[in-house]
């Protein structure tokens, strides 16, 4: 014990006792913020979209400028009208213009056109549409003959409801805002998870791999147990990202308690305190089992260029819940949500967030946390054997199926 | 004590080590001796249990090693390794720790090796700023830190300066005297003749020759005595005993059939020139293993 002791406080500090895990620890959250909130405010923000460039408008028709412009000055857009459809074009060439709508006279009986570069601002030609549509709607009702208040009534969209029903029958109303709550919330959780995972998993892959490296693995070997050694990484470096963790957490509720209420930022209603400790358990979870599979890859591996090329496996089935995270937040209860928040090295990032967005059964969770418990075993005790056959050999590279052998002697 | 019992190691096809025995003794400095590849280091291995024998035994006086058997061990690796971003003092008081030494002994043993290597100083500074010959001293005293009864050094002397080759001598002596059993390897004789009390020659995996430093030499040995003298001693080379003498300036060699016959040289020599020395030469290790090694590789070759 004294001798497991006596490692998990090395890599403890070996760990955090550098630049490295200063910077990442002041820094993460902010990576994290950028990595999950920037690209939604680039896609969704057109003033971000055309970085400050003014949209062209060829319009004659002053009823249908006088909208645009009421519609893009509220989306934070300058625009630029011409008359001349050519200028415009040369314009947008020369990257003067974000873009140029025309909307000829003979509108809407002829259609508009928006020129732009890329052609991918969907946002802006979206809204374009929809004011230009909207006027047209209400033109052509009105040539029916249909008087102009009746026109409001009559185009006015009825009320609609998204109502969350809980297990004891409970209803709570649901915004457009706790979605994107929830979706933000989820987001963000598992960009940590799988941010330190995949952070700390390498770190303790290479710290493996370093002892074969730098040839201190005889040494260690010749005073505790290959299992010890293996152990003691882990755990020592399972503290530092719990430090890591509840340094964040910190910040992130000094912030909101000292900065929340003057700009007007409160915790999305997903952050709670269950929720939270969810989060904790799940981070747990996923740590001990990559950390077991990073492990055994270090010892297989002969250099780190070596331990990057034998990571995939780890890597893709870190990137499934990633690529799939909008698709579970829409439909948590899918066959394909639930059946990977079984599977253990996908299900602590899935069954997180479908804890955060639905109700799973109890027992579902239980099975989850049971498999993931089982595959933590399983993987420590192939990742010992791997460990303790891969640990001295070097100069040779292993193919997988030969450290597969491994798991199977002995 | 520790005891070696017919280990056998083969790696795929290569037999790295065959039927090897020999004991180390408590108070007893043992060399493990051979050209590089002979199978020291997979020897020395199989007694640290980092490499398990296929077959044989290793015994710590008198049972199978186990896991807590570690503690009493001290091992120096070939391949030395240090966690280089660790201070010195930092890093020998975890390899202590990790060996199961009390914390308050270990510091005061650190402390005293530090200031006999003269590198108290770099107590403080980071391991990456060491000397490789530094690094080499600091990874001794990591062997010893922890004050353990069994000593394994893997050539321990490669890569130091003369001096630092002498202090480890030292150290070594008074490691034996302290009662510690010793079992190191290397390929220069040198270092095994001046503080060897046993060894074992091996090559190609396999035991040449073993025994006591002086027991060998006797056996592989020609009694061989150098006279310096003054007079005329062209005599000697008539006597019936010698086998052959050579001349030098100031002194003669001479080569005699047997031990036995070192006193019949005195007695013939006594009143008939004026002897200033006479010594008894040994032949030393390094012509032995030369001879031995080399008659084997060239058996392999014929």
């Amino acid at each position: 014990m004294r001798k497991l002791l006596a490692i998990v406080k090395r890599e403890f500090r070996a760990a955090t006792g550098n630049k490295t895990f200063v910077i990442m620890t002041i820094l993460g959250p902010f990576l994290i913020l950028a990595i999950t909130i920037l690209p939604g405010l680039i896609s969704s923000d057109p003033a971000m979209m055309t970085s400050g460039k003014p949209l062209a408008l060829v319009v004659s028709n002053p009823l249908v400028e006088a909208a645009l412009q009421q519609s893009f000055s509220q989306q934070g857009m300058t625009l630029a009208s011409l008359s001349d459809e050519a200028v415009g074009k040369d314009g947008v060439v020369a990257g003067d213009y974000a873009g140029l709508l025309v909307v000829p006279p003979t509108w809407p009986e002829q259609g508009a056109s928006y020129y732009s570069s890329s052609g991918t601002e969907v946002v802006i030609f979206g809204s374009a549409e929809a004011v230009l549509s909207a006027i047209a709607t209400r033109q052509r009702i009105g040539q029916a003959g249909i008087p102009a208040d009746q026109i409001e009534r009559l185009l006015a969209a009825p009320g609609f409801q998204v109502i969350q029903l809980g297990a004891n029958l409970s209803e709570e109303e649901k915004g457009d805002d706790d979605f994107m709550g929830l979706m933000f919330t989820s987001l963000g959780f598992v960009m940590l998870i799988y941010m330190t995972v995949l952070l700390y998993g390498q770190m303790i892959g290479r710290s493996v791999v370093l002892e074969k490296t730098v040839k201190t693995v005889e040494i260690m070997l010749s005073s505790v147990s290959a299992k010890q050694l293996m152990l003691g990484k882990i755990i020592g470096l399972g503290l530092a990202s719990l430090l890591q963790y509840s340094v964040w957490m910190g910040m992130a509720g000094l912030a909101i308690r000292l900065l929340g209420p003057a700009l007007g930022i409160a915790l999305p209603a997903a952050v709670s305190m269950v929720n939270m400790g969810w989060l904790v358990l799940f981070f747990i979870l996923a740590f001990f089992l990559y950390s077991a599979g990073y492990a055994a890859l270090g010892a297989a591996a002969e250099d780190e260029q070596h331990l990057g090329q034998l990571a995939w496996p780890l890597l893709i089935f870190l990137m499934i819940p990633m690529v799939m995270i909008s698709a579970i937040v829409m439909n948590p209860n899918s066959p394909v949500a639930v059946g990977l928040s079984f599977f253990p090295m996908t299900s602590p990032i899935v069954m997180l967030v479908r804890l955060l967005v639905s109700e799973p059964a109890w027992w579902e969770i239980g099975l989850c946390l049971g498999l993931l418990v089982l595959a933590i075993y399983g993987l420590s005790i192939a990742a010992a054997k791997i460990f303790r056959t891969g640990i001295l050999m070097s100069g040779k590279r292993h193919s997988f199926r030969e450290i597969l052998r491994w798991v199977r002697l002995h | 004590m520790i005891e070696v019992r017919n280990v056998v190691k083969t790696y795929d096809s290569v037999r790295a080590v065959d039927k090897l025995s020999f004991a180390a003794k408590p108070g007893e400095i043992f060399g493990l001796i051979g050209p590089n590849g002979a199978g020291k280091s997979t020897t020395i291995r199989m007694i640290m249990n980092i490499i398990a024998p296929d077959s044989g035994q290793v015994l710590l006086d008198g049972r199978p090693l186990c896991e807590a058997d570690k503690n009493r061990i001290g091992y120096l690796p070939e391949e030395r390794g240090l966690y280089k971003k660790m201070k010195v003092g930092d890093l020998l008081t975890f390899l202590a720790e990790v060996k199961g030494g009390d914390r308050q002994a270990s510091a005061q043993r650190i402390d005293r090796w530090l200031e006999r290597f003269d590198i108290a100083d770099w107590k403080e500074r980071k391991v990456d700023e060491l000397s490789k010959g530094m690094a080499q001293k600091v990874q001794f005293i990591g062997t010893v830190a922890h004050d353990p009864d069994v000593l394994l050094f893997d050539e321990p002397f490669s890569g130091l300066d003369p001096m630092s080759q002498d202090m480890l001598l030292e150290a070594f002596l008074e490691l034996k005297r302290a009662g510690k059993t010793i079992l190191f390897s290397t390929h220069i004789m040198d270092h095994a003749e001046k503080i060897c009390e046993r060894i074992l020659i091996i090559n190609k995996s396999r035991e040449v020759l073993s025994g006591s430093l002086a027991e060998v030499k006797q056996r592989y040995g020609s009694p061989t005595v150098r006279i310096e003298f003054d007079g005329d001693a062209a005599f000697v080379s008539g006597l019936p005993f010698v086998k052959a003498c050579r001349q030098f300036p100031r002194a003669l060699e001479v080569e005699l059939a047997d031990y036995e016959d070192t006193d019949k040289l005195y007695c013939a020599l006594a009143g008939r020139v004026k002897v200033r020395r006479f010594e008894q030469l040994e032949p030393s290790l390094h012509s032995i293993f030369i001879r031995l090694v080399g008659a084997a590789q060239e058996d392999l070759n014929a």
